[in-house]
């Protein structure tokens, strides 16, 4: 399937430069003499509707970003023209509290949303351009720059508008309920909803822009691989070695004059995954990050704002963390799936494929938990004394050792779960279709 | 001892079912050196997938020492591959991202075999054993993949077309050693391959043709790698 999408584009290239292009050259194949070039012909070509799906995620998490974002910054700016009520009553402390929390919170999650998308865009599009680098390399062989190539990922960020879009209009069709909670004990005057123009350019036009750029820049920044390199495939791009020679003779002074065996095949195998790519390890660092500071933080949240912020909060974290953590893993089975279909076929057992492929990830993974744990407690603690100094009878804040039990041993349990659904997967593949794929 | 009967294997479902194997059945003793030959898409590389344990037959039996291996769940057929056999691919299959010297251990390690270096010595890899796999030739490779394979000890070694990607004087090196190998070592070989002289190299020869055994035979006087033609 993929040779033909490669094979369709390439003869269909020539299409666009003798239209635009100044170097005019013969058409491939004679479908190609009617054809229009036009400026998002590569775009069209380059990204198509399955890569984009798999665009789905960012697409969640940017609607979360947005949704938690519109539903504080609203009900804040709303919040903000009764100000001058309140301004003498004995109110103003709840309604400075209010205020700060809608600050944090849309500042929290949905900064760590959304630069946790921005995180996954340029790993899609690394992947992308890891994955498509024959077809990039041709176009780049032909002679097209790599901005203009570059442009084409333009479409990645575009897709980030479904979710910001969906996000606010989610968010504005719940506001209502939202309002009222807030309020519950009516210590502030009626609030009505207001539709704020600006607040939606900048939730909604302002990330796409950002997530557009981005592609463009962070695509840009990926092609300028060398032409060969791209077109020799993944393969051979793919593969980190110790690069200076002097560390690879090191290693081998010291191995034969200790003449030791090295370690074991799974320990290799287990430290070459993890220097493979480097930015799952920071990925998988992110998500067990994201996992441990939100889900103690929407303990620590139920107590001090509302069930409701902390339920949001709780939902977010766990989503996020775990689609990451599973897209993290995802990525790191397929990529070694040969692999793993060659050490089944030697008569490795399943359990010894996924652990030799995923357990290297357990200890960035629980650095990233915690990381996690000191980082909200931390924030929970400045957060409290910041906004909470004036009023009276907020209890005392402390570490919450039931939440973190809780949250590690369902974290641990998280991954173990992952490592079992990849054993099972390992377990059902059929080794020889993954052995007669490539032929 | 392996002895097969009546292997049947098909793919797909009723209306469109491609019938691969229709009805094998083989004797091959201990050390033989088994050549399978055929034409393109006579079902070859299925039935060494069967015969190896990498597939389940819809009917038949596969017996290793009157175990059969058909009727195994996975755990067992796993413990069974780690055990007794080991593969060599046409496209060589070396785990790209470890150097020889942890590619032939990966086999080494499922026999609990300390002495890999030895197998990387026996196909004349010394030298390159820090080596990765894109910095290697083909012949090269496929000879990782021989060290691999026989650093595993395996009772019988499973090749499909090894020579497939070679030209033609890494393709007689590369079989010079896997049958000095054998000489050696004294395992069972089963090769596929769609070259008819590689079957001048070999002890027995089946001939197959859409699915099933056209002609069988023993050759009395096996030739060495550079005395066949190619
Ligand atoms: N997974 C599969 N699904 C459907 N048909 C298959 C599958 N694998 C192999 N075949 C078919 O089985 C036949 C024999 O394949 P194979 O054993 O690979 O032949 P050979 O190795 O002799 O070239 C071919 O016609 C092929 O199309
Ligand atoms: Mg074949």
């Amino acid at each position: 399937m993929e040779m033909e999408r490669k094979s369709t584009q390439t003869t269909e290239y020539p299409k666009k430069e003798s239209k635009t292009g100044k170097r005019t050259k013969p058409p491939l194949s004679p479908q190609n003499k009617n054809s229009k070039g036009k400026k998002q012909m590569i775009a069209g070509k380059i990204l198509s509707i399955r890569d984009i799906s798999r665009l789905f995620c960012i697409v969640v998490i940017s609607f979360c970003a947005v949704f938690v974002c519109t539903l504080f910054l609203n009900y804040n700016t709303d919040l903000k023209s009764i100000g001058i009520q309140v301004m003498q009553s004995d109110v103003q402390n709840f309604y400075n509290a209010q205020v700060m929390t809608g600050k944090i919170v849309s500042i929290l999650s949905g900064g760590c949303l959304l630069s946790t998308s921005a995180v996954m865009l340029c790993f899609y599009i690394g992947h992308y351009v890891d994955t498509h680098a024959k077809m990039l390399g041709i176009l780049k062989a032909m002679g097209y720059p790599n901005l203009k190539i570059a442009k084409g990922f333009a479409g990645f960020g575009l897709c980030v508008f479904v979710g910001t879009a969906a996000g606010y209009a989610m968010a504005h069709s719940i506001m209502p309920l939202f309002y009222r909670t807030q309020n519950a004990d009516g210590l502030l005057p009626e609030i009505s909803i207001h539709f704020h123009p600006a607040l939606s350019a900048c939730l909604i036009l302002l990330p796409t822009l950002a997530f557009c750029l981005l592609s463009v820049l962070y695509g840009y920044f990926r092609l300028k691989t060398p032409v060969l390199d791209l077109l020799k495939g993944e393969a051979s791009k793919k593969i980190k070695i110790p690069k200076d020679k002097k560390s690879r003779n090191n290693i081998k002074k010291l191995r034969t004059i200790k003449n030791t065996a090295g370690l074991p095949f799974l320990q290799e195998q287990k430290k070459s995954i993890l220097r493979q790519k480097k930015s799952l390890v920071f990925f998988i660092g992110f998500a067990s990050f994201c996992y441990a500071s939100m889900m103690q933080m929407s303990f620590g949240m139920e107590e001090l704002a509302s069930r409701m912020m902390a339920l949001m909060i709780f939902l977010i974290g766990f989503t996020l963390s775990f689609v990451m953590l599973f897209l993290a893993t995802t990525s790191t089975v397929k990529s070694n799936w040969k692999t793993l279909a060659l050490m089944r076929a030697f008569g490795y057992s399943d359990k010894e494929c996924s652990n030799s492929i995923l357990s290297g990830y357990r200890l960035p993974a629980y650095v990233g938990f915690a990381i996690g744990t000191v980082y909200q407690y931390t924030l929970l603690k400045i957060a409290v004394t910041v906004i909470f100094a004036e009023i009276e009878n907020v209890p005392e804040f402390h570490f919450d050792i039931p939440a973190f039990l809780i949250t590690l041993v369902s974290f641990a349990a998280l991954y173990q779960l992952i490592l079992y659904i990849y054993a099972r997967k390992i377990k059902q593949m059929s080794i020889r279709e993954v052995m007669m794929g490539e032929e | 001892m392996i002895k097969i009967e009546d292997i049947h294997k098909s793919y797909g479902l009723a209306d469109n079912c491609n019938k691969v194997l229709k009805g094998i059945s083989l004797t091959i003793k201990n050390g033989d050196f088994l050549v399978i030959l055929g034409a393109s898409g006579s079902g070859k590389s299925t039935l060494l997938h069967v015969m190896s344990g990498l597939e389940y037959p819809d009917q038949g039996k596969i017996l290793y020492d009157g175990t059969d291996i058909a009727a195994l769940n996975d755990a067992e057929r796993t413990k069974f591959r780690k055990e007794k056999i080991a593969f060599i691919f046409q496209q060589y299959y070396l785990l790209p991202h470890l150097n020889v010297e942890n590619n032939v251990k990966m086999g080494a390690d499922l026999a609990k075999n300390q002495n890999y270096i030895t197998a990387i010595e026996a196909v004349g890899l010394s030298e390159k054993r820090f080596r990765y796999p894109h910095e290697l030739s083909g012949g090269e490779q496929q000879r990782v993949a021989i060290a691999r394979a026989l650093a595993k000890k395996p009772d019988v070694l499973f090749l499909d077309e090894p020579t497939g990607a070679l030209d033609e004087t890494t393709g007689r090196q590369v079989l010079d050693y896997i049958s000095k190998l054998q000489k050696e070592l004294n395992f069972t070989i089963i090769m596929v391959t769609h070259n008819a002289n590689i079957a001048d190299m070999a002890q027995s020869v089946i001939h197959m043709n859409s699915g099933t055994i056209v002609k069988l035979w023993q050759n009395d006087t096996k030739k060495t790698a550079y005395e066949i033609g190619w």
